[in-house]
């Protein structure tokens, strides 16, 4: 399974594939994957990739990976070139319009990308004070909800927990419950 | 700043940065010395972690700069102990005075270097190939394909330093650095316990007559360390040859042999053989040439420069950077690798960009990559503000560190390496001063930095009578490599140790600087008062001012206020000067309306943009009245 996270700079991105490796360790699994960190970091395009199983390279090449988990739609766009044919897109959406722009339609029908969309800021304000700090497992939580993983909500809460600060466990888990439920609602 | 996840058994995923450390205290090193710079910054704290749990004995420390702790640690290793320093490859050229004397002394402790390099560069000013250094020295280098080989790799470079007397290095690259991978853990090979430092002038003393003997013993060392290198290092240096009769042959060495690995085998070429060298320096060139000479042609994968190509004593033939089928600079991206296979393959390969229509929809909807910007909340943008505003005709030296993002804000004009916003400051006074102009100069720099490199130009300043503001931009850490120590924060790495601070007001003041003070980041009026009556008085007296600028960076979570701010459409005229000269996160532009407004997703409720819209369209929200 190969994984390429996208989103900007602060947006908490290194903590997604903290939680993938740490299901992986316990499956038994091999992983191997490339981080940004340094000025990228500081608010920048920020991509991370994610590899589970035989691979050596750390790096996911254009057209092969299997899921596109994207904080950001912006950033979703312009990686959507690393998705091969028949991937799933995961994406937190902030303008939907856009999404709607034909070309973009026309190369996701092409390529038969599965799109699964939430709109992570408006949930979070409805349902977390606005705290957009929780975006990051939110999307874990969507990713489960689309099913496109193979990692079970049980499994992948288990690993947020784990890795979660003391006080932040709680919200950790509601948060991941509310993306995993926003996705299966529907697209 | 390092998390190192929890064990199952004696696997753990780490970050390659984290197996290197591993590796550094399961040898049983003794001391390790570090500046932080990206891709290396994680090593030295996860060092310190390590050695916590495994009660390893050793001394882990930050050095102010890499010069400072590569010497620190050569030292060590001359009464015998195993000894370690690490730097980012632009921290080796702070370095090489000591590094290019240490290759020519005959060691005692096993000295181990390991320098960071950043092709593509993600975060840095070179693309420069550490692997050169290490042929200009003459010191073997080995250059890792994944974080597992690297914490390998630390055991096989301690006891080769050991062997030959010689230091010897490990490049890893920002792919290894920052990979994160299942490593084996081991237990802790204590430290010997006992120093000795046996006082041998001839060998300790690099005098211009030991030349002669250090010399000539180097070269001999070289040719011995690569023939261990064609015979003994098969983990490392190793054929993987083709199931079909080879068509092509690959010599690959560090991340490189990963990415081509992962390509042949997706694309089920088993007609391709390839030689992995871990050991680049000095290239096992029997090895190589009787790999060339089994194949019907050969390419070669390395970053970033030609180092193994360039050992080859013949290129006939040979497919590399010297011809042009591998480009010249940037990282070898599996994208570019596979590119460059399929040419040499006359493959058809459909490239990953390759679809118009996601072209087209970037261009329509004007996406594009989006540029690192300080964070929101930053004290460094507010104090750029203040330094814009107060003296907007002045030249702008700055440094490297966060602050260098002030160049979206047009305060920061020119900026080269480590400290040299103050040198830079000195020589754009010079050249005014002699050629009879006038133009204020503020220089700025962080406070990590200042002590890193800054010091020195300092003095020279005030020695030499250079009349410029250098603004220290003091926000407690060392920000960009992820909130490092430094002499102004006074903190150490290792639990129970404790570090003192260094007074930044009281070491400008004690090199002779006569105007010094201190303001609140935040308060940008106070910010811009200062910096005009700070050239006045440089002005005046021919001498540098120093201004701090201090506000916890936004990384530490400071305490502070939470002023919720709006911009009032009635007052905005869209002239975008908050956006241009401001440039937070959380402050946008709405191009349809022209009107600026706040991105609630990003705004930290700072409230430094309150006094920054010249219109006065940006105000707090107060609670009452509303
Ligand atoms: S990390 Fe700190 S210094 Fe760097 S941009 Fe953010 S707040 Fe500013
Ligand atoms: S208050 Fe203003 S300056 Fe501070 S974070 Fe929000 S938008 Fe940026």
């Amino acid at each position: 399974m190969q994984y390429v996270i996208v989103g900007i700079g602060g947006q908490g991105i290194l903590f997604a594939s903290k939680v993938l490796g740490k299901i992986a360790l316990e499956r038994g699994e091999s992983v191997i994957g490339s981080e940004v960190h340094g000025m990228a970091q500081r608010g920048g395009s920020v991509i991370s990739h994610f590899k589970v199983g035989d691979y050596r390279s750390p790096l996911v090449m254009a057209g092969e990976a299997d899921i596109l988990l994207a904080f950001d739609q912006n950033e979703a766009v312009r990686n959507l070139h690393f998705l091969k044919k028949k991937g799933s897109l995961v994406v937190n959406v902030h303008d939907r319009a856009a999404l709607e722009n034909s070309a973009l339609a026309g190369m996701i029908r092409d390529r038969e990308i599965s799109v699964h969309s939430l709109e992570g800021y408006a949930l979070l304000k409805e349902h977390m004070g606005g705290n957009f700090l929780f975006l990051n497992v939110l999307l874990m939580g969507a990713m489960c909800g689309a099913g496109v993983s193979g990692l079970s909500l049980g499994e992948v809460s288990r690993a947020v927990k784990e890795l979660s600060p003391p006080q932040f466990q709680d919200a950790n888990m509601k948060v991941l419950a509310l993306g995993a439920e926003a996705i299966s609602g529907g697209r | 700043m390092t998390e190192v996840s929890r064990t199952v058994s004696t696997k753990a995923i780490l970050l390659g940065n984290e197996a290197i450390a591993r590796g550094i205290v399961e040898a049983g090193c003794l001391v390790a010395s570090a500046y932080p710079g990206t891709p290396s910054s994680e090593i030295l704290p996860a060092v310190a972690k390590f050695a916590d749990e495994l009660g390893s004995p050793m001394a882990v420390e930050w050095g102010v700069n890499e010069k400072v702790a590569f010497e620190v640690a050569a030292a060590a290793s001359f009464t015998g102990a195993r000894s370690c320093a690490v730097m980012k490859q632009v921290g080796l050229n702070v370095a090489a005075d000591p590094f290019m004397s240490a290759a020519h002394f005959q060691l005692k402790g096993g000295m181990l270097l390991v320098v960071a390099d950043d092709p593509g560069p993600h975060s840095s000013q070179t693309e420069q190939d550490s692997r050169y250094f290490a042929m200009f020295a003459k010191v073997p280098c080995f250059d890792p394909c994944s974080a597992a080989e690297a914490r390998e790799m630390v055991f096989d470079a301690f006891d080769l330093s050991e062997r030959f007397g010689i230091i010897t290095m490990l490049r890893p690259s920002v792919r290894v650095d920052h990979c994160r991978q299942d490593v084996e853990l081991g237990e802790l090979r204590p430290p010997k316990g006992q120093v000795k430092f046996d006082k041998e002038p001839s060998r300790w003393v690099c005098l211009p007559a030991s030349v002669k003997v250090n010399h000539p013993r180097l070269n001999a060392k070289v040719e011995e360390i690569r023939a261990a290198f064609e015979t003994e290092f098969e983990k490392y240096n190793y054929e993987v040859p083709s199931k079909e009769k080879s068509v092509l042959g690959i010599v690959a060495s560090g991340v490189c042999f990963s990415v081509v690995s992962d390509i042949l085998k997706g694309w089920g070429r088993e007609d391709v053989a390839v030689l992995k060298i871990g050991t680049p320096h000095p290239l096992p060139v029997k090895m190589v040439t009787d790999f060339i000479s089994r194949q019907p042609k050969v390419l070669f994968l390395e970053e970033t420069y030609p180092v193994m190509e360039m050992q080859l004593p013949d290129r006939t033939g040979i497919l590399g950077r010297w011809n042009g089928i591998v480009p010249g600079a940037g990282e070898l991206l599996p994208e570019t690798v596979a590119d460059i296979l399929a040419k040499i393959l006359g493959m058809d390969h459909p490239a990953g960009e390759g679809s118009p229509l996601l072209r087209q929809a970037m261009e329509e909807l004007k996406i594009t990559p989006r540029k690192p910007m300080l964070c929101p909340g930053c004290p460094h943008r507010a104090s750029f503000f203040s330094i814009r505003q107060a003296l907007p005709n002045a030249v702008n030296p700055s440094d490297i560190g966060c602050y260098t993002l002030g160049v979206n804000q047009k305060a920061v004009d020119a900026v080269m390496d480590m400290g040299a916003s103050v040198t830079m400051g000195s020589g754009f006074f010079l050249v005014h001063k002699a050629a009879g102009m006038e133009r204020p100069i503020v220089s700025t720099i962080g406070d990590s930095t200042f002590f890193h490199m800054g010091l020195p130009g300092l003095a020279s300043a005030v020695y030499n009578r250079h009349a410029f503001v250098l603004a220290i931009l003091d926000n407690s850490t060392t920000a960009m490599t992820g909130g490092q120590a430094n002499p102004a924060v006074g903190e150490k790495l290792r639990k129970g140790d404790a570090g003192r601070k260094v007074d930044i007001e009281a070491v400008c003041r004690g090199c002779g600087v006569t105007f010094v003070r201190t303001i609140e980041a935040y308060d940008v009026g106070a910010g811009k008062e200062a910096v005009k009556e700070a050239w006045e008085h440089a002005k005046s007296r021919s001498e540098p001012a120093v201004i701090i600028f201090r506000h916890p960076c936004m990384l530490l979570r400071p305490q502070q206020s939470a002023v919720q701010v709006k911009v009032d459409p009635e007052k905005c005229i869209g002239c975008k000067f908050c956006i241009n000269f401001f440039n937070c996160p959380g402050l946008v532009f709405d191009e349809k309306k022209s009107k600026a407004y706040i991105d609630e997703r990003f705004c930290v409720s700072c409230g430094v943009c309150v006094s920054v819209c010249p219109h006065g369209a940006i105000g707090e929200i107060s609670g009452e009245g509303e």
